[in-house]
């Protein structure tokens, strides 16, 4: 396997299943399939209808991969210069006219011309190899049997519980000789369940009352709608019909726990979300008192971060700023260009993992210019510092504005956060589980820094009475100004988080500053632990009110009223301070 | 000093000569939209693409009257994302300024509150946003498209694709409520059973259907549990998603489908106020293989719309106009259908030889007025609606969207609840 096709290869995957290729790569039939898919795609009809079906048992990769662009019209016809038509693919990275290298399916080499230079082609200058939608469909189908073949078992799963949908019976055998070869435990039972449910369109009624029990076995979820058909249809014999009632009963039971289970591990998430959200809230507002209006912007400028090293990662960042205004008749011009570094593949997927420390250095570099320059004059009067945050926090916004646009900007995930996993039934998207263990880790480091360091004692000691600690020759000046770049700070990393689930724009921040607030008062202003119950419990309650009442706005109506009625009976919030500078 | 003085009177005089030849052969024209709060992101192209359509066509002679032309004079107005400005600047451009005809609104309770203005001054309104329907005001003029251009071919498609179970989200406000209802009922009578529509119902006393779907708020974040329940309901396979979501909050709820594993081949999700211009915001990779339902695409192969989308680049390169952003600039529909609106005022203006609203109004109604636009014929209808070329595409890497389908030439029908419980109940 020569290194160009190890690119295509790569490419055509996307960089998904990285590393899986080399294995199931074989060189010996590699090139007949290769012919095989060319002729597929520049024949027509019944001649086409037989090569893909002959492509579908090959179960190679590139099959897949072909078939897969084919579909979404990402196979096009290259003219050659003695007139033959190449079906060629084009590659992933674009240059800077929006043009890229052009594969070869035949051979999976680069196109070139004579001298022997790489050919690059825009998307909108070449002709698609057209699909109707007939030709799509059982391209599809290919693809589905093609699929019962795939190296990644996840992938096996779902072509199986398709064919099992279908409820065409003619699949059965299939599906059995492929249950006979199966290795992996979660594919061999939807390779039962599959069965079971093309077992349910047979004739004899006794087939299909096996074929009920066992998905009630299985605890089908996908089975129901199929098994309720059954029993509605006219005509079914009244003892498939007690089968399919039971088989219902227990499934819809399961359904239950899943949801049970489901919800839980929701208000997790929703809470570990809050609480990474208001972490940062909890230093600022809860232990040095200042009411912080920017602190949504701080989680801006985490997540702003986060986008400016992707970009770095990918094809650099730039951006030109003509100010508003003139001075001595001429406009004031400033930018700067970041050269990108064009990785890809792993390199660029652990973009990440460079932005998350990034981002709470630049959002604690932002909290040390604001404390700095405005809040260290205000520590004595809240209500100025009120205002004073506030408008800091408009600026911002109209900074964000002038140097990323006032559309939101794109941030994509990392592929190593995308998807998710099951147990028995109830999935767990990586990015959540991300978010809880990330959580998780920014409390225990706070609380480390915050009692087990000298630099915490001294935070405690400044934050519990300023002046006594002053007079006992604490430089007050500067715990107050690290403690709030450190707050600020743990808001940046909440942005680079937020960035891998919702938007990024100038007023991010506006989304989560009244729930950033309702965290910290309700668990107890000045308590980090009454923040980290508050966090978990507000979440909690609103996926388990979302769940049972049905509708997203009713959960948070409830929770925001219960919240009001708490504090009036708790003014304190759950864990009351008991300190004297908060009295 | 003197130079500069001499400069000023020769500015003046050259204002006053512009203001008289003004006065004889200039027409004002109002654009009412949002250029600044939470619409702003949206309505702010549609300002843009009014400026290119009146630029072209003075740059083309003007409108044309007899043998006078008259040049556009545009008078824009923000209408600040806040509806009760709307209407007052909806009076001010009719009274104070007297423009012969308005482009504007994007959102439905912006047309609703300007309306009764545009009743009570006799002026004319022309909308250019996809909307719900049930309206029909002498005044205005719905280039837009129906839901019937948009949500009925698109459910059309997918019953072609063999779907069998449809789940019904949107943003809870009147357009996605409206257009949801229409679908429900829609889809029962495609033969759809009850419990295949996932997304809830709600009912009066009488226990009549009222809503249909799952809504959120504007700016929703957390779609955990909507995903999850989706999920459930796809499980069975044959199941899509209509979404009606507007605004940021598609992009929490994509990167959740995406997360969650709920594929385009597996459970597809068409939704209908996402275009090119809102998809340059989006992570676009978690939307690949997802559809689309417009009047207009920015990939159509024809000639009209190449040489249309070449104009628009060489306009954003030369324009001078103030706040118009020059790069990274999609088209989509909603601008397309705003500057075949100011196409299809001038071809009526020019027949009816007035600018006369009355006069204009019967012109346009008698269904000769028609324009080859970007995306294929316009033709106004006696209802007000236009007759106009419906595409379904699906959403590639790159933010555009590839055709899969077009339905040619349909007719643009406002009022579809009503026929839709007949037919049911007939059913019954």
């Amino acid at each position: 396997m020569n290194l160009a096709q190890k690119l295509l290869v790569w490419f055509l995957s996307g960089g998904i299943f990285l590393g899986c290729f080399s294995a199931q790569a074989d060189p010996t039939s590699d090139s007949t399939i290769r012919e095989e898919l060319v002729q597929a795609i520049l024949s027509d009809g019944q001649a086409q209808q037989k090569l893909l079906n002959e492509l579908a048992e090959s179960g190679a990769k590139v099959v897949h991969d072909v078939l897969t662009a084919w579909t979404r019209q990402g196979v096009y016809l290259y003219e050659g210069p003695d007139g033959s038509k190449v079906p060629i693919l084009l590659d992933d990275q674009l240059d800077g006219e929006g043009k890229a290298r052009a594969i070869r399916i035949i051979d999976g080499q680069f196109v070139k011309d004579a001298s022997g230079k790489e050919l690059r082609f825009a998307s909108a200058d070449l002709n698609n190899a057209e699909t109707d939608m007939r030709l799509r469909s059982s391209i599809q189908q290919s693809m589905d049997t093609l699929a019962l073949s795939a190296a990644n078992p996840e992938e096996r799963n779902s072509a199986v519980l398709k064919l099992g949908n279908s409820q065409k019976p003619r699949y059965i055998p299939i599906l059995q000789a492929k249950l006979a070869k199966e290795a992996d435990l979660a594919v061999r039972r939807s390779l039962n369940e599959a069965i079971a449910l093309l077992q349910l369109a047979d004739p004899d009624p006794k087939t299909q009352i096996a074929a009920v029990q066992h998905l009630a076995e299985l605890k089908s979820i996908g089975s129901v709608d199929n098994i309720k058909a059954l029993m509605n249809k006219a005509g079914c014999p009244p003892d498939v019909v007690k089968a399919c009632h039971g088989a219902v009963r227990v499934i819809e039971n399961h359904i239950g726990f899943v949801n049970f289970i489901g919800t839980i591990f929701h208000g997790l998430s929703l809470g570990s979300i809050l609480l990474v959200v208001a972490l940062g809230l909890a230093i600022t507002f809860g232990l040095m008192g200042i009411i912080n209006m920017a602190h949504g912007e701080m989680i801006a400028v985490g997540a702003y971060t986060c986008y400016v090293i992707q970009n770095i990662f990918g094809t650099g960042f730039g951006f030109a700023i003509t100010l508003p205004f003139s001075f001595g008749g001429k406009n004031i011009h400033f930018g700067l260009h970041i050269p990108g570094l064009n990785t890809t593949g792993l390199w660029y997927e652990s973009y990440f993992l460079f932005a998350i420390p990034l981002s709470f250095i630049m959002a604690a570099l932002a909290g040390l210019a604001i404390e700095r320059t405005v809040i260290r004059f205000l520590y004595r009067r809240p209500l100025e510092s009120l205002l004073a945050t506030w408008g800091i926090s408009l600026v911002m916004q109209q900074l964000f504005r002038m140097v990323f646009g006032a559309n939101n900007v794109q941030v994509n995930s990392p592929s190593w956060l995308l998807g998710h996993f099951s147990v028995n039934d109830v999935s767990f998207d990586y990015n959540r589980v991300f978010v809880i263990a990330f959580a998780l880790a920014i409390v225990l480091g706070t609380w480390l820094l915050l009692t087990k360091t000298p630099l915490g004692l001294l935070i405690r000691a400044v934050m519990q009475n300023r002046a006594m600690a002053a007079s006992l020759g604490v430089r007050t000046a500067r715990v107050n100004m690290l403690t709030f770049a450190f707050g600020s700070g743990l808001a940046g990393l909440a942005g680079a988080f937020l960035s891998q689930i919702g938007n990024v724009g100038p007023s991010l921040g506006q989304t989560y500053i009244v729930d950033s607030f309702m965290t910290v008062v309700l668990g107890g202003v000045g308590s980090i632990v009454g923040t980290v119950c508050s966090a978990f419990g507000i979440g909690t309650a609103d996926e388990v009110l979302q769940q049972t009442t049905g509708s997203p706005v009713t959960g948070k109506i409830v929770v925001l009223v219960g919240i009001i009625l708490f504090l009036q009976w708790k003014p304190g919030g759950l864990f009351a301070s008991r300190s004297r500078s908060l009295d | 000093m003197k130079l500069y003085l001499s400069k000023w009177l020769g500015a003046c005089a050259a204002l006053m000569i512009a203001f008289n030849a003004m006065a004889a052969d200039t027409i004002k024209v109002g654009i009412l939209h949002s250029l600044s709060g939470t619409m702003a992101i949206s309505e702010t192209s549609l300002r843009d693409m009014l400026l290119f359509a009146f630029d072209e066509i003075n740059a083309a002679g003007g409108v044309k009257i007899g043998d006078k032309s008259y040049m556009i004079e545009p008078v824009i107005v923000d209408g600040a994302s806040n509806w009760p400005l709307f209407a007052e600047k909806a009076k001010q451009l009719l009274e104070e300024d007297k423009v012969a005809v308005v482009f504007g609104c994007w959102t439905s309770v912006s047309r609703k509150s300007v309306l009764p203005v545009f009743e009570k001054d006799n002026g004319m309104l022309f909308y250019p946003v996809q909307y719900e329907g049930e309206e029909l005001s002498k005044n205005i003029f719905y280039t837009a498209e129906a839901v019937n251009q948009q949500a009925t071919p698109a459910v059309d498609y997918l019953l072609a694709q063999g779907k069998k179970k449809f789940y019904l989200i949107g943003t809870d406000y009147v357009y996605p409520q409206t257009t949801n209802l229409i679908l429900y009922k829609y889809l029962l009578l495609h033969g759809i059973k009850l419990e295949d529509i996932g997304g809830g119902l709600r009912k009066d006393d009488s226990g009549k259907v009222i809503s249909a779907g799952k809504y959120t708020p504007f700016g929703h974040t957390d779609y955990q549990q909507i995903v999850a329940e989706i999920k459930q309901f796809a499980a069975g396979g044959d199941a899509c998603v209509v979404n009606t979501i507007n605004g940021d909050s598609n992009v929490p709820f994509f990167k959740e489908v995406a997360a969650a594993g709920l594929t385009p081949a597996d459970c597809p999700v068409v939704s209908f106020s996402l275009a090119e211009d809102e998809l340059r915001a989006l992570p676009t990779k978690d939307l690949v293989g997802e559809l689309g339902c417009w009047t207009y695409f920015m990939s159509i192969k024809s000639r009209d719309n190449k040489a249309f989308l070449k104009r628009w680049d060489a306009w954003l390169k030369t324009e001078d106009h103030p706040g118009v952003v020059k790069e990274k600039r999609a088209v989509d529909s909603p601008m397309v259908l705003s500057y075949d609106g100011v196409y299809l005022w001038k071809e009526a203006v020019e027949k009816a030889g007035s600018f006369d609203v009355d006069k204009v109004r019967e012109t346009l109604e008698s269904g000769d007025i028609s324009f080859e636009g970007p995306g294929g014929k316009n033709t106004m209808q006696k209802n007000h609606h236009t007759t106009k070329n419906v595409y379904i595409g699906d959403t590639l890497a790159n933010g555009q969207f590839k055709i899969l389908k077009t339905f040619n030439a349909v007719y643009g029908e406002p009022f579809l609840l009503k026929d839709l419980d007949e037919k049911l109940s007939a059913m019954k």
